[in-house]
């Protein structure tokens, strides 16, 4: 016999003994909470009850990158039910009587916010001091009413922050994760939108759990006194990219054009994103508690769209500021030099049957590449369009970013159409297309549609030697314990132009504002000097859209602005105007408060 | 075939019948209402299928052992084959998908793949030549449990998928191997949890090594054993850190599902208050407030113990302990007296499957388990438990009715 194998009887010895032991601490443990501890059970029981509170943690503050907070809590009153311990035809008519709300919708909220009989759901939310008293004071004519306090979202005004920090609401049904019990459950409030959605679980924190007692009458005495208490770990803070400062100026702004618009204002180097603005806006506080029925239908039904984020989820013709990819293309393929004439613009040419426009009517004569892009001549580039052909210009195209998204942090973002011959193929019919199409698409119009976050991407390309940083907005998340995870900037892609030919499209940008015609010589100052491009965008449905793409200063870029006015006309006269003043507005400072000497200082001065 | 009932062991029947009585009693109670003076039908439910179980006992011990040991792997396979159905096409419940509706019942495949693997793992232990502590006999009988286990793991209803697994640690140690043995093949598992501190970690292997020192299981196996108790103990932490924060929690909550303190910690808290208010003799029949007031959920099921404890005190508790003591003490009588392996083997695994249940359900009513959903056999309300339990106690009769025989 082995020394593993041991005898039946041996086994049946050793299981009884198991047996009795098992038996033993089972009969120890009624022992004592039958006999031992049965006064202080009996007490629990006679005239009490234990009921859950779950506790809701805070939730995490937001700041902006000068930590200044732009969405703080505030403390809300919740009335919940207890469905096992509620009388139906006598909780439900009371409680609509004292808050003024409808028997029917408390009914609606229980059945929706049911998490289990003897979980409390959330039916009543930010009630005043006054509906809780009286619940605190005669819970006996509410049974199963009770309240917890809730922390709600309150957002610093003015700076049209719902594009990005997005609003909180309660979950909806296809958002909830009974599996885990720190999951999504009914009735929480979770982030519906931009930081708030995509940095939910961060901000959220852990619930907890707190049990406590209630007299036979519903009052509550007091915490039960068990160890069985399970604290709540409050949400992380984040530091965000976002330069509040900056953004209230380009809120200013839109306010005295009253335009729709969009504005992604970031820092080249590390696709930190400065501000990030869509016009018009919403107030997110108006989020922050419950929205009533009408306001949500205004919001939806309004012809201007204030829930849409422009900047990441709104799509249009690049217009001119597309042609430095045209040219970046056409130079990389040696089809072009900087040098390179071709025919002479008066102010439109015949490519086929048809006569192709330039914006300027009495035409801009014979020009180089420097030139074409200083004065934003189509007919220029309409021929450039024509020598690199389609294929060329589409490889370019998606290199540089476009046709898909970039990535941003938040959700929602579009990927936009950088149309190729398969997409022609699809949309008219294998080779039902003229060829002519490229020319459109050179100088930014056509099927060529791209997000201003895209066109940010290829300029935040141009300006920082060839390298794209994931555009993003988070900075720092603080966690409970000190702890702060940093954000490192991660390099999304790069352009794919050699170093010459960045070098020829950033003088052809700077030419565009220092140059004697340069479309947006408006911007010229004795402080720095600004690089970029204005562009008109044929819209079909109205008035053209402005657009203006630059950064600042030029030889060192700290910051790149893309705006967009739509129905403004020309960008020259108003992205251009706008731009410039948000780049003055970050180099120099609040100029009201004269703080532009030192930055000066700091600012190289070309001229 | 005819059968002899006077030779039957009755006083092993009746204790199994006597808590089936009690069951019932305490259904009725747990949802009495006091003021109308009427309860929910569930008890009427219990009582037809405990008549059902009867009957289904009745015939379990007229079917020859032959069979039973004939369709052993049949048997098995049946049952994986419904496992993996009820996986794809069974009722999805509460987000777990367990059960076949037959239209008046609903059938639970873990119940009857619980029967199969005793069948199937007493076969294999009775017949195999292999010594126990063999490779290939642990590792094969592994396989039969483990596969059944992991489908029942994914349903998922991990206290049913435990039953699997302790099953098979039972069976081994029924058929020879020895405890300490036993212990060296589960070691890694403790190494796994004892790494999450490095200094119980450190205590733990010295232990082990100390254990082995005495043991002296052989140098290869002892090697392997080390090895494997390294191996887990130093992807423990490497594994952990690289968890985002909800799957830490997600693997907390599986190892010890009390820790979910709004449902499961709420009904623990409340019946440790319904127990231990019962005293030494109980509120009285019908007037257990915590339960009557309806502070204790799920208490005609999992709970139905703290509706015993309320209304029955300490002197109820002791009795039910007791007649369940006095059923598994019997069992161990009647496993080892067995002539046949093969009979023993499946006593002892009905045994092993009662007691578990037994053991983690009224260890959960005063939080002592977690809490994991498994009944009380005999007790709770519930059909396929109880045909379940009931033809596990036909085997056992059945087993020692033929124990001189085979």
């Amino acid at each position: 016999m082995s020394a593993y194998f041991i005898e039946k009887d041996h086994r049946a010895k050793i299981a009884s003994v198991l047996l009795i032991i098992a038996l033993m601490v089972i009969i120890a443990g009624l022992f004592y909470h039958q006999i031992i501890r049965y006064k202080s059970f009996l007490a629990q029981s006679e005239e009490n009850r234990i009921r859950i509170r779950p506790i809701i943690p805070k939730r995490g503050v937001i700041f902006d990158r000068n930590m200044e907070m732009i969405a703080d809590n505030r403390l809300s009153f919740t009335v919940s039910i207890v469905p096992m311990e509620m009388e139906k035809d006598v909780t439900l008519p009371r409680l609509a009587e004292l808050t003024g709300a409808d028997t029917l919708e408390i009914k609606k909220k229980l059945n929706a916010n049911f998490i289990s009989k003897y979980i409390p759901a959330a039916v009543l939310r930010d009630q005043d001091i006054g509906v809780i008293s009286t619940l605190e004071e005669n819970g006996e004519h509410f049974p199963g009413a009770t309240y917890s306090v809730e922390s709600v979202r309150q957002y610093v005004e003015g700076i049209s922050a719902e594009t990005f920090i997005g609003y909180i609401a309660e979950v909806a049904p296809d958002e909830i994760d009974n599996e885990s019990q720190w999951g999504y459950r009914p009735g929480r409030l979770i982030g519906k939108k931009g930081i708030e959605k995509a940095y939910d679980r961060e901000l959220r924190g852990i619930e907890g759990t707190d049990f406590i007692e209630v007299s036979a009458r519903g009052q509550i005495i007091g915490p039960y006194g068990g160890k069985d208490r399970v604290p709540a770990v409050p949400g992380a803070d984040l530091v965000l990219t976002i330069d509040a400062a900056l953004q209230r100026e380009i809120v200013k702004f839109y306010d005295s054009l009253q335009a729709s618009g969009g504005v992604v204002a970031l820092d080249p180097t590390t696709g930190e994103i400065l501000a990030l603005a869509s016009f018009p806006g919403l107030d997110p506080n108006l989020f922050s508690g419950v929205i009533p029925d009408e306001i949500w239908r205004s919001i939806i039904d309004d012809p201007r769209h204030p829930l849409l984020n422009r900047p990441t989820s709104s799509m249009y013709p690049p217009g001119s500021t597309a042609k430095l990819l045209t040219a970046g293309a056409a130079l990389e393929r040696g089809v072009l030099t900087p040098e390179t004439i071709l025919r002479g613009c008066g102010g439109g040419m015949r490519f086929g049957n048809r006569v192709f426009k330039c914006w300027q009517e009495h035409g801009h004569g014979r020009l180089d590449l420097y030139h074409a892009v200083e004065q934003s001549c189509n007919v220029y580039f309409y021929q450039v369009g024509q020598i690199l052909g389609l294929d060329a210009w589409n490889e370019f195209a998606v290199k540089c970013g476009f046709g898909k998204k970039s990535g941003i942090d938040i959700s929602g973002e579009l990927s936009g159409i950088a149309p190729s011959r398969a997409y022609y193929d699809k949309a008219f019919g294998p080779n039902r297309w003229s060829k002519l199409l490229i020319l459109n698409i050179a100088i930014g119009q056509g099927e060529f549609i791209v997000t201003p976050l895209q066109l940010t991407q290829f300029y935040a390309g141009l300006a920082n030697g060839g390298k794209v940083f994931k555009p993003h907005l988070l900075k720092e998340i603080r966690y409970p314990e000190r702890s702060v995870q940093k954000i490192e900037p991660t390099l999304s892609f790069t352009l794919p132009f050699s170093q010459n030919t960045l070098s020829v499209l950033s003088r052809a940008l700077e030419l565009v504002v220092q140059g004697e015609r340069g479309t947006a010589k408006g911007l010229r100052n004795k402080y720095y000097t600004i690089a970029g491009k204005t562009g008109t965008a044929q819209n079909p449905h109205g008035k053209d859209h402005s657009w203006f793409v630059g950064y600042a200063p030029s030889n060192a870029p700290r910051i790149l602005v893309c705006a967009l006015v739509e129905n403004a006309g020309h960008g020259s006269e108003v992205a251009a105007p706008l731009a410039g003043r948000i780049i003055k507005r970050y180099l120099l400072g609040d100029s009201t408060q004269n703080v532009i000497a030192q930055s000066v200082a700091e600012s190289p001065v070309t001229e | 075939m005819t059968v002899d009932y006077k030779s039957l062991d009755w006083k092993f029947i009746l204790a199994t019948v006597g808590l089936s009585l009690i069951g019932i009693m305490l259904i009725y109670s747990a949802h009495y209402d006091s003021s109308a003076g009427s309860s929910l039908n569930f008890y009427i439910k219990q009582s037809i299928w405990l008549l059902l179980a009867f009957v289904l006992f009745n015939a379990v011990f007229h079917i020859p052992v032959r069979v039973i040991d004939f369709i052993a792997y049949p048997l098995y396979g049946l049952s994986i084959i419904l496992l993996i159905l009820v996986l794809v096409a069974g009722e999805t419940r509460m987000g777990a998908s367990r059960w076949f509706s037959l239209g008046f019942m609903s059938v639970s495949p873990s119940d009857i793949g619980k029967l199969a693997l005793i069948v199937a793992l007493s076969r294999f232990f009775a017949y195999t030549k292999l010594p126990p502590q063999s490779k290939r006999r642990l590792a094969f009988s592994a396989m039969l449990a483990f596969i059944p286990a992991l489908l029942v793991m994914k349903q998922p209803d991990l206290g049913s998928s435990l039953v699997f697994v302790v099953l098979l640690f039972s069976l081994w140690f029924w058929s020879g191997l020895s405890p300490a043995y036993l212990i060296l093949i589960v070691s890694p598992l403790i190494s796994l949890v004892a790494a999450f501190h490095w200094i119980a970690w450190v205590i733990y292997l010295v232990l082990l090594i100390v254990f082995m020192l005495i043991l002296k299981p052989g140098i290869l196996f002892g090697v392997i054993v080390f090895t494997f108790n390294l191996a887990f103990g130093m992807i423990t932490p490497f594994i952990w850190n690289h968890l985002e924060d909800y799957q830490k929690l997600r693997v907390i909550t599986f190892l010890d599902p009390g820790r979910d303190p709004q449902r499961a910690g709420y009904q623990i808290i409340q019946s440790k208050i319904a127990i231990g208010s019962g005293g030494i003799i109980g509120k009285g029949y019908l007037e257990g407030s915590q339960s009557q007031l309806k502070f204790l959920p799920e208490r005609h099921t999992d709970f139905v113990f703290s509706v015993l404890g309320e209304e029955f005190g300490f002197v109820g508790t002791l009795t039910v302990v007791l007649l369940f003591g006095f059923i598994f003490y019997r069992g161990i009588r009647i496993a080892s007296r067995c002539r046949s392996k093969f009979t023993s083997n499946l006593v002892w695994g009905a045994l092993t499957i009662i007691f578990f249940q037994f053991f983690v359900n009224i260890g959960m009513t005063f939080g002592l388990m977690p809490v994991t959903g498994l009944p009380l056999p005999f007790l709770s309300y519930g059909g396929t438990s109880l045909l379940l339990n009931w033809t596990l106690i036909g085997i056992i009769v059945l087993a020692d009715y033929h124990r001189s025989e085979y």
